[in-house]
């Protein structure tokens, strides 16, 4: 293969790095007009009245509009389930809220006018009237029978609640010998993409049409909302994703302000320019994470764990359209990720409160899976006193026992974990680290090594979903000057997965891959296609283009078959040529039989065969498992990549400050299409990972106010708190994908947590020090090595 | 973005500046850097009816020696602040302090006085100004007046200035030649405001010797230890000089980066972090 596996430079960043590119916010139309969107200050509160007058008064002003308008126009926005994974209550939900806001920071009315400045200003003239409510903050309180109620149609608080057991962990568990447990809290972050939300509608009076950009991760999937929300023809609609400027799934469609900027533009007649303030992304955004784990495990005196009882219970914040909810399921499902472990009890509650609804975000969930599965193995190293990469080999899903159908209902696909993490253990010269350690101790330094171990379900399938499923398409053109053009459903977030598309319809098709341009992101353009989540860009992106471009090259083989006298199976391509395998000699120019293709196809090469050279194909992944009745399991996730990860970082134990010294990981996501995007990709999943173990924090005061709403207090690392990442790839191929890929788009995000979590423990077990919550900000982990407070 | 409108005024002198601030009073936010101002009138929490910008007044940018003391204009850049040869030369503490300022844009924006006048207890130059013994020149159509570190910081981002008044000055003694200093901060991330800071600068023949400590009040504490230091620089000194920043770090406030709490044990650990390096900074001469 001449490109795939090569660092073939990513074909979008010459113009992404000059500053070139075409972002939403650079769109530019006549008579455009733009939103400014009033928000509720409460968590829960009724809305008594609106007076928009003073607002309109205001010169510039076109429209004021009101939850109650929309749900006038019956603008309902569809929420969605997790197929039979779990299912959500039902509530209604329009782009305004009406009647009452669910969090601070919902919509309550949006204000369009001639420019952006005055649709700020009027939208603090509009006066709303609110009867606060007692919000619920704290989950826990939420499931108490006397708490406020975020669904008062719901009775309870919560939002699903699931138990996946497989044999019998609890009876296992209370005769078993040996036995450890504890408690996990993990805190509120999210992904914070340098372009905010931003949205352009142009609805055309007189077309009846409505184009619509949008910084989104689902084209295709947005328009079928819109077209449903507003009760528009799903051919009436064209969505455009220019350049995004980062999304981490957090730019998953289904957000009130989507379909609420189309509504404006329906309802103004102009095109209406919407851009989130940082502000607004921060409080309306969507957020992760926040939750409470209870676990039990019983072992074996080498560490061999044989049930596991997990309890989770997840804030998963106000219900919305978004699928971040789905998160927690996630985090059950994937349990006990890496490891063989025959009798399991998980159970998960997501509960709903009055905060941010959650919102996909880079790990969906699984993160939390491996992160709790390291402070499993590490506690149970520590009870045998048996070393940590011991007691994780011991539990690893064997490598000749893949496919391995894990408890959760995933067949997980392929991996060798056990070659991963002595890799990486060797990387980081694991057997001299207690070397390191003494001397580091000697000179009065604290440092000690974590090890985290991921596993990244990936291509999320959900039966019944429109959004999510295991499926995607692409269409590949050759023109009669012999270049390729591929159009595909799935979209780039700005991380390069065009290149590899590029990559592999040019190796299938023996060109150059300069002369393969890829186009995403347009609906009236590319096929139908369900976008980019869940890592799937080249699992299911990759495959379709391989599918079709496979497709051309049967029927360039055919034509050259014929031009050489030979039979097309024995035909190969590279270079830009067709020859017979073993005779080179015998060869014809590919873009020779492409234009006899187009200009002889009534000549003895071409005749009979079908003109044109184009080929759309879908493609459908095979390890998802829709029907539970006859195939025994349910399973979503048909991709699973894994890392290993080993770091080194020092503890202050006078200020409880953790600076990770060394960064070692071994990243498996089969065939890898391009390593150096692959590799970019891991560096930023490794950065946010380390942002949400060590620093960002969203965090909510008793009455549901988010008080990190800039970038002043919620803090992320910079470059310098980011270490050098020493990456190595390994290649255990999946059996279901017709390349062996996996996904990469996540990977990197989980393992910082259980690793750094083992450092400063190891780092600090001098101490007899726990961790048993994130973020291990400077004052937690003081406060965990200073239990009763006291000295430094 | 900044919703409404607001008169923006450039003057050339800073005569034309303080007469605005004459006629318009608390209804003027001065602009220096911006560092703060733009960020507060985004989020709306400031929504002055006249911004003056202070970028096009000459004369408030110099380095001025005048003998045992270096006068500073109030607009200098944090940048200029931390390389600038004769405060490298003089004011080794104040050079650090700027250097570590924000990131780099930050730096380049941002000036001396409009940190000072901000008044956020956490920042760089309140610890390294308290304990320098700076004065601040404050100027108004009605006069000139001098005013110290404590009486111009009043309370959590609160100054003595009166609202028709600029800070166009800061003198500051020069640190005896060979003085050792040290400036050193608990941050999150690099570029984040400290959570806790001490500045510390100790003269040969420990004259002066003075740890200043900021983040752990209202306004920063500076704690005179050379009695300490002069019963001997071991740990026993050390930890009597972490017992008084203890104690001075009483009313310590809590926020999201840190407990009230967190922030005294702190003002123990920078305080004695700081004099040990600034002895040791002594020891080298001074030099960095």
């Amino acid at each position: 293969m001449a490109f795939i596996g090569k660092d073939v430079p990513a074909q979008n960043s010459p113009a992404l790095v000059a500053g070139a590119g075409l972002y939403t916010g650079d769109v530019k139309l006549d008579r455009m007009t733009y939103a400014h969107i009033v928000r509720s200050p409460y968590a829960a509160a009724k809305i008594l009245s609106i007076d928009a007058s003073a607002a309109l008064e205001l010169p510039g002003v076109l429209l004021v509009v009101t939850g109650e308008e929309l749900r006038a126009k019956d603008y309902a926005m569809p929420v969605e389930g997790f197929g039979k994974g779990a299912s959500l209550k039902p509530f209604a939900l329009y782009p305004l809220a009406v009647g009452r806001v669910r969090y601070a920071g919902e919509g309550v009315a949006a204000v369009v006018a001639e420019d952006p400045y005055t649709a700020k200003q009027a939208a603090l003239l509009v006066d709303v009237d609110y009867e606060d409510l007692d919000p619920v903050v704290d989950p826990e309180r939420g499931l108490t029978a006397d708490s406020p109620l975020v669904e008062p149609d719901w009775g309870s608080n919560v939002l699903f609640e699931i138990r996946m057991q497989a044999g019998d962990a609890g009876g296992l568990i209370a005769k078993a010998a040996r036995t450890v447990g504890g408690e996990l809290r993990h805190h509120r972050y999210t992904g914070a993409a340098l372009e905010p939300r931003a949205y352009v509608a142009d609805y055309d009076p007189h077309r009846r049409t409505l184009t619509f950009w949008a910084s989104t991760q689902c084209p295709h999937p947005m328009r079928t909302l819109l077209a449903q929300t507003l009760h528009l023809a799903e051919n009436d609609i064209r969505v455009i994703q220019p350049n995004v400027g980062g999304a981490f799934g957090l730019k998953i469609p289904y957000f009130q302000e989507e379909p609420l900027v189309a509504a404006l533009s329906l309802l103004a007649g102009r095109p209406v320019r919407w851009i989130a303030e940082r502000r607004e992304d921060l409080l309306a955004g969507g957020h992760a994470r926040e939750g409470h784990f209870t676990w039990q495990a019983a072992f074996e005196d080498d560490g061999l764990v044989t049930a596991l009882k997990v309890r989770y219970v997840a804030d998963v914040g106000a219900p919305s359209a978004l699928a971040g909810w789905g998160q927690a399921y996630v985090t059950g499902f994937a349990l006990p990720t890496c490891y063989k472990i025959r009798d399991t009890d998980v159970e998960v509650v997501a509960v709903t409160t009055n905060k941010c609804p959650w919102n996909a975000y880079r790990g969906f969930g699984k993160e939390s899976s491996s992160w709790l599965m390291d402070r499993v193995m590490d506690a149970v190293a520590r009870e045998t006193g048996r070393d940590r990469m011991a007691v994780r080999s011991r539990n690893f899903i064997p490598p000749d026992e893949f496919p391995y159908p894990q408890n959760g209902g995933a067949v997980i696909d392929s991996g060798n974990y056990p070659q991963a993490l002595k890799r990486v253990l060797e990387m980081i010269d694991y057997a001299n680290f207690p070397k390191l350690k003494a001397e580091a101790r000697a000179q009065g330094r604290y440092i000690g090594l974590g090890i985290g171990q991921e596993l990244t379900p990936e291509g999320c399938s959900i039966a019944g979903s429109a959004r999510f499923n295991g499926w995607d398409g692409a269409t590949v053109r050759i023109s009669p000057t012999g270049e390729v053009t591929v159009l595909t459903g799935v979209t780039s977030p700005g991380t390069g997965n065009e290149t590899a598309l590029a990559q592999i319809a040019a190796d299938q098709l023996g060109i150059d891959v300069k002369d393969v341009r890829v186009i995403q992101g347009d609906t009236s353009l590319c096929p139908y296609g369900l976008g980019n989540f869940s890592s799937r860009g080249v699992i299911m992106g990759g495959s379709a283009v391989h599918i079709a471009a496979g497709e051309l090259r049967e029927k360039l083989f055919k034509v050259a078959g014929r031009m050489l006298e030979a039979a097309p199976g024995d035909l190969e391509t590279a270079d830009g040529r067709i020859m017979l395998k073993g005779a080179p000699f015998r060869h014809v120019g590919t873009k020779d039989v492409v234009a006899t293709i187009y200009g002889d196809c009534h000549g003895a090469a071409a005749c009979g065969v079908e003109p044109g050279l184009e080929a759309t194909r879908y493609f459908r992944h095979e390890n998802v498992y829709h029907q539970p009745e006859t195939q025994g399991r349910y399973s979503a996730y048909p991709s699973w990549a894994n890392q290993s990860t080993a770091l080194i970082a020092e503890v202050d134990p006078e200020t409880g400050v953790v600076k990770i010294l060394r960064y070692c990981a071994v990243h498996d996501s089969g065939k890898v299409i391009n390593p150096m995007t692959a590799e970019g990709n891991v560096h930023g999943g490794t950065a946010q990972g380390i942002g949400g173990a060590l620093f960002e924090h969203l965090v909510y005061d008793d009455c549901g106010q988010l008080t990190t709403t800039t970038f002043m207090d919620y803090t992320l690392p910079t470059a310098l708190e980011v270490p050098h990442i020493e990456l190595e790839h390994q290649e255990t191929l999946s059996p279901f994908s017709p390349l062996g890929t996996k996904g990469v788009g996540e990977s990197g995000v989980t393992s910082p947590l259980g690793a750094l979590c083992g450092a400063v423990e190891d780092a600090l077990c001098e101490f007899g020090v726990r961790i048993d919550r994130l973020p291990l900000s400077p004052e937690n982990v003081w406060t965990a090595l200073h239990p009763k407070g006291g000295r430094a | 973005m900044i919703a409404g409108e607001f008169e923006f005024c450039a003057p050339k002198t800073l005569a034309e500046a303080l007469a605005l601030l004459g006629t318009h009073g608390s209804a003027c936010k001065l602009l220096a850097g911006g560092m703060t101002l733009v960020p507060v009138m985004t989020l709306g929490l400031a929504q002055p009816a006249v911004v003056v910008s202070l970028n096009h007044l000459s004369g408030l940018d110099g380095v001025e020696d005048a003998g045992g003391v270096l006068r500073l204009g109030a607009m200098l850049r944090h940048a200029t602040v931390a390389k600038h040869p004769s405060i490298r030369e003089h004011l080794p503490l104040l050079a650090a302090a700027a250097a570590g300022i924000g990131d780099v844009q930050v730096r380049h924006r941002g000036t001396l006085g409009g940190s000072l006048v901000h008044a956020e207890p956490a920042a760089d130059y309140l610890s390294a100004t308290a304990t320098l013994g700076a004065r601040l020149c404050v100027r108004s159509t009605r006069g000139e007046r001098w005013l110290t570190t404590s009486e111009f910081f009043v309370d959590v981002m609160t100054t003595a200035l009166a609202p028709d008044e600029i800070l166009t000055a800061i003198e500051i003694p020069k640190q005896p030649a060979g003085s050792g200093s040290a400036h050193k901060t608990l941050r999150r991330v690099e570029g984040a405001f400290p959570i806790v800071l001490a500045s510390a600068a100790i003269g040969p023949g420990l004259a002066p010797a003075r740890v200043g400590i900021g983040g752990v009040g209202p306004r920063p504490v500076v704690l005179d230890v050379a009695d300490e230091l002069r019963r001997g620089a071991g740990d026993a000194a050390l930890a009597a000089i972490g017992d008084r920043a203890f104690e001075a770090a009483q009313h310590a406030l809590t926020d999201l980066n840190g407990s009230g709490a967190y922030r005294r044990e702190m003002a123990r650990v920078y305080a004695k972090r700081a004099v040990t390096a600034a002895l040791a900074n002594l020891r080298a001469g001074g030099r960095s």
